[in-house]
Formats: structure tokens, C-alpha cells, sequence
């Protein structure tokens, strides 16, 4: 009798640990989701940020569960991966999160079109910074612009996608009632 | 102020203090890092690569159902274009056995003279096939990673190809993975020749699809269509691999389009030609 439900309290010990660490995997696997190939004629060149809709969801829903150390780790796994300078992405995740942590109250329980409009916001800065942090930290200059900006408008466009898995995930496994 | 609120603010207090610390320790170690990244040191290329050997098998698994629905499409578009595409091939066909006999001739003849003026034969190239998992980086940089690593001897700087021509070079060499990064990056420099004139050029990515020429010494009359090879030069690469065609020539700059195109690469062959020119690692004993 006491075996069962010590074996039951276990249980319940790893699923909420698995629970606890589902906005970190989450980010992981949009992360690698992104670079899977597509083999669509020029879609590799501008494909969408996934981790700034990530990082920017989980500050704003479970600050708790995705805090600063966990932006620095995507960050840096981001950055080693891709191959693009170390550092950068890093310092622009982990702005991000200050961003929304330090305003909290703006971004708290509001409508999802406005939180949408203030990703494009917080977004745009965020590009921006990387676009001139990847152009002061590589030696041979700025990427062209264009297709950082069509890059930014696309990662935009799928914010409501990203955002709609995430809440689905968020209002069934994370927020027991 | 009552008790219990004064603790709560005070915790409270002390949950913030420890948030900025944490944040502000974190945003210097990103410092630090980029100072790292930048010194270009081989741990960061080691690290690097053992997180994406670790992640291949991942990235395998994911870029499945992508290489499995473009298959799917391109048989279906090849499938209404086949009759035609039939009679094309059969007059290529026919062009090509009368090139060979020309090629075989050419072969023969140059054979006889290289012998005769006893030049040194190139190295033959060992290649290795590998599969493209993963396109790194998006507007910021632009790289692959392939399934292919140091346990099937592919080694950083070795030149990366497809049947269409040079697609890059190995920038870092992991035990099963390794990273290709392509012509068109913004950190890419390749040594070519241009036209028949085979004028000097260096080939510098953008970011762009389409990289720039900067030219080396003389520059003769370069028009839209002319071939870009691999020169060879500094021996980063083999000479004569085929890199793309000239579009844009003007006075200032020259633009090529690849003959690789980044979308449709599904898999590609690292050659190894056993030089160790300026790409490869220097610090090793010489």
C-alpha cells in the first residue's frame, strides 16, 4: 500500500519536472525546427527567428519556468550552432527577457493582438541590434539588410502560430487549475 | 508599515537583487564570450562541434519529412515533363558521345605532352558522400551542416561540392558532423579565375545569393556569362572546379550567380585532395 503511492508521489515528482522544463525544450525544438532544410527556393535565406517568438512567449506567460539562465543557455546554443558570431544572439535573447521582465505589467494579461503589435516592437529592436552586433563582431562587415528585414517580417507573420502552439501547451500541461 | 508586508517587500527586494545580479553577471559572460569567439580559439570551434555531433541525429530525424515532401513534388513536376524531357536527353545524348570521342582525343593528346614535358600529375581526390541536415543561420549566416565528419575523413578547409559545381568549404569538423560553410557567406574567400582569360580574382561573400569578385592585378574585358573556376591559388582548393557564371559586370564590381543553389542541397561530396593550403589549421607542426 505505502510502495503504491510512494511510487505514485515519484510519478507525479518526474512529471512535474518534465513539466517544468517544457518551455525550455520547446524553444530547443523550434530552435532545430528552424534549421531543418526546406528545400524551398529562397526561404533558407530569410527563415524566421524562431527563438525571439520563443523567448519573448515564455518571459511574458512563465517568466518562472524560462528565466535569465535559460536565455543565456538558448542563446549560446543558438550561436554555436549557426555559426554566427558568439555572443550576439545571446546578448539579444537575454535583452529581450529584461525587456518584458522589467515591464511586466504592460505585457501582463493583455489582449493577443497587442502583445502581437508589441512583439513586432520588441522584435524589430532585437534584429536591429543583431544585425549591427553581427557586423561589429564579424570582420568582414554588414550583411545586407534586406533579407535581415524580410527575415524580421516573416518572424512576425508566424508569431500567431508559435504563439497558439505554445498557449495550447501552456493551458494543458502547464496551468493546472 | 506592518511586519508581514515589510518581509514580503524585503523578500521581494531580495528575489529583484538577485534577478539583476544574475542578469548582469549573464550579459558580461556574453561579453566575455563574443571576446572569446572573436579571438577565434579552438575551443570554441571543439564546443562548437560537440553540440552539433550531438544534434545530428536529431536533425536527422527532423529534415525527414522535408526531403521526403520535396522528393514527392519534384517527382510529380518530373512526372508531366517526362516525355519531353525524354527526347531532350536523347538529343543530348547524342551531342555528348560525340564530345566524349572528342574529350577521350583531348585526354590522350594532353597525356602524351604532359609526359613528354614531365609535368607532375595532380593529386586524384578521395571523395566522401554526406547528407545536408541542417541550413544554418538564416539572413546571418550562411551554413550547413552535413552527416559527414573526422571518422570518414573530412577535415576543416577540404572543398565541398555537388554534381553542379563548388559549393563551399568545411569550416569546422566534427566526429560525425561537420559544418560546410558555403560560398555566399559573408566570412567565405575563395581564390578563382574568370573568363577564358582566366583573370585573378578573389570570390568574397555577402550573405547574398549572389557573392562579389574582387579582383586581383589585371582585369580584362569580364561580361555577363563568363565562367568562374577555382584558381587553385594559395592551395585552398583544387584548380578548375566549377563555381558559377558571371551576372552583373561593370566598373566597379562583378557579381556571380552560383552554379549551387543553397535550396536544393540535399546532399553533397567533401573532396580530398590531401593539400594543406592556408585554410587549414596552421598551428600544427610543419
Amino acid at each position: 500500500m505505502t510502495e503504491i503511492t510512494q511510487r505514485r508521489t515519484t510519478w507525479k515528482k518526474l512529471d512535474a519536472r518534465v513539466r517544468t522544463i517544457l518551455p525550455f525544450s520547446l524553444t530547443v525544438t523550434v530552435l532545430l525546427f528552424g534549421m531543418t532544410p526546406t528545400y524551398v527556393p529562397g526561404l533558407a535565406q530569410i527563415t524566421p527567428m524562431y527563438t525571439l517568438v520563443a523567448v519573448y512567449f515564455w518571459a511574458i506567460y512563465r517568466p518562472d519556468l524560462l528565466g535569465y539562465g535559460l536565455g543565456f543557455a538558448i542563446g549560446v546554443l543558438e550561436d554555436l550552432l549557426t555559426g554566427a558570431p558568439l555572443g550576439v544572439g545571446t546578448l539579444v535573447l537575454l535583452l529581450i527577457q529584461w525587456v518584458v521582465f522589467n515591464q511586466h505589467k504592460f505585457f501582463h494579461a493583455k489582449p493577443f493582438v497587442i502583445t502581437w503589435f508589441a512583439f513586432g516592437l520588441v522584435a524589430f529592436g532585437a534584429v536591429l541590434l543583431k544585425w549591427v552586433g553581427v557586423g561589429l563582431v564579424s570582420s568582414s562587415g554588414p550583411t545586407p539588410f534586406g533579407d535581415v528585414f524580410a527575415s524580421y517580417l516573416i518572424t512576425v507573420a508566424v508569431y500567431p502560430i508559435i504563439a497558439w502552439l505554445f498557449s495550447k501547451v501552456r493551458s494543458g500541461l502547464l496551468d493546472e487549475p | 508599515m506592518k511586519q508581514p508586508t515589510g518581509q514580503i517587500s524585503r523578500l521581494g527586494t531580495f528575489k529583484y537583487l538577485a534577478q539583476r545580479f544574475a542578469f548582469l553577471s549573464l550579459i558580461g559572460l556574453t561579453f566575455a564570450l563574443m571576446l572569446i569567439g572573436k579571438a577565434d580559439t579552438v575551443i570554441v570551434e571543439r564546443v562548437s562541434m560537440a553540440v552539433s555531433d550531438a544534434v545530428t541525429p536529431i536533425l536527422r530525424v527532423m529534415a525527414e519529412p522535408a526531403a521526403s515532401i520535396s522528393k514527392f513534388v519534384t517527382n510529380v513536376q518530373e512526372l508531366g515533363a517526362i516525355r519531353e524531357q525524354n527526347t531532350d536527353l536523347r538529343e543530348i545524348n547524342a551531342r555528348l558521345l560525340e564530345w566524349q570521342a572528342v574529350a577521350q582525343k583531348l585526354e590522350n593528346e594532353n597525356r602524351q605532352l604532359r609526359a613528354l614535358l614531365g609535368t607532375v600529375n595532380e593529386p586524384e581526390a578521395r571523395a566522401v558522400s554526406a547528407r545536408v541536415v541542417a541550413d544554418y543561420g538564416g539572413a546571418f549566416a550562411q551554413s550547413v551542416l552535413i552527416t559527414a565528419g573526422g571518422r570518414d575523413g573530412v577535415a576543416k578547409g577540404q572543398a565541398v561540392v555537388t554534381g553542379e559545381g563548388l559549393t563551399g568549404r568545411v569550416a569546422q569538423a566534427g566526429y560525425r558532423s561537420a559544418r560546410v560553410l558555403l560560398i555566399t557567406d559573408i566570412n567565405s574567400r575563395i581564390p578563382v579565375r574568370v573568363g577564358e582569360a582566366g583573370d585573378r580574382a578573389i570570390l568574397t561573400g555577402n550573405n547574398s545569393p549572389r557573392p562579389r569578385l574582387i579582383f586581383l592585378g589585371v582585369k580584362s574585358a569580364i561580361a555577363p556569362g563568363d565562367r568562374v573556376v577555382t584558381s587553385g591559388d594559395a592551395g585552398a582548393f583544387p584548380p578548375g572546379l566549377p563555381v558559377g557564371r558571371v551576372v552583373v559586370a561593370d566598373e566597379s564590381s562583378a557579381l556571380i550567380e552560383p552554379f549551387v543553389s543553397r535550396d536544393r542541397l540535399q546532399y553533397v561530396e567533401v573532396l580530398d585532395f590531401g593539400l594543406t593550403g592556408f585554410l587549414a589549421d596552421t598551428d600544427g607542426p610543419q
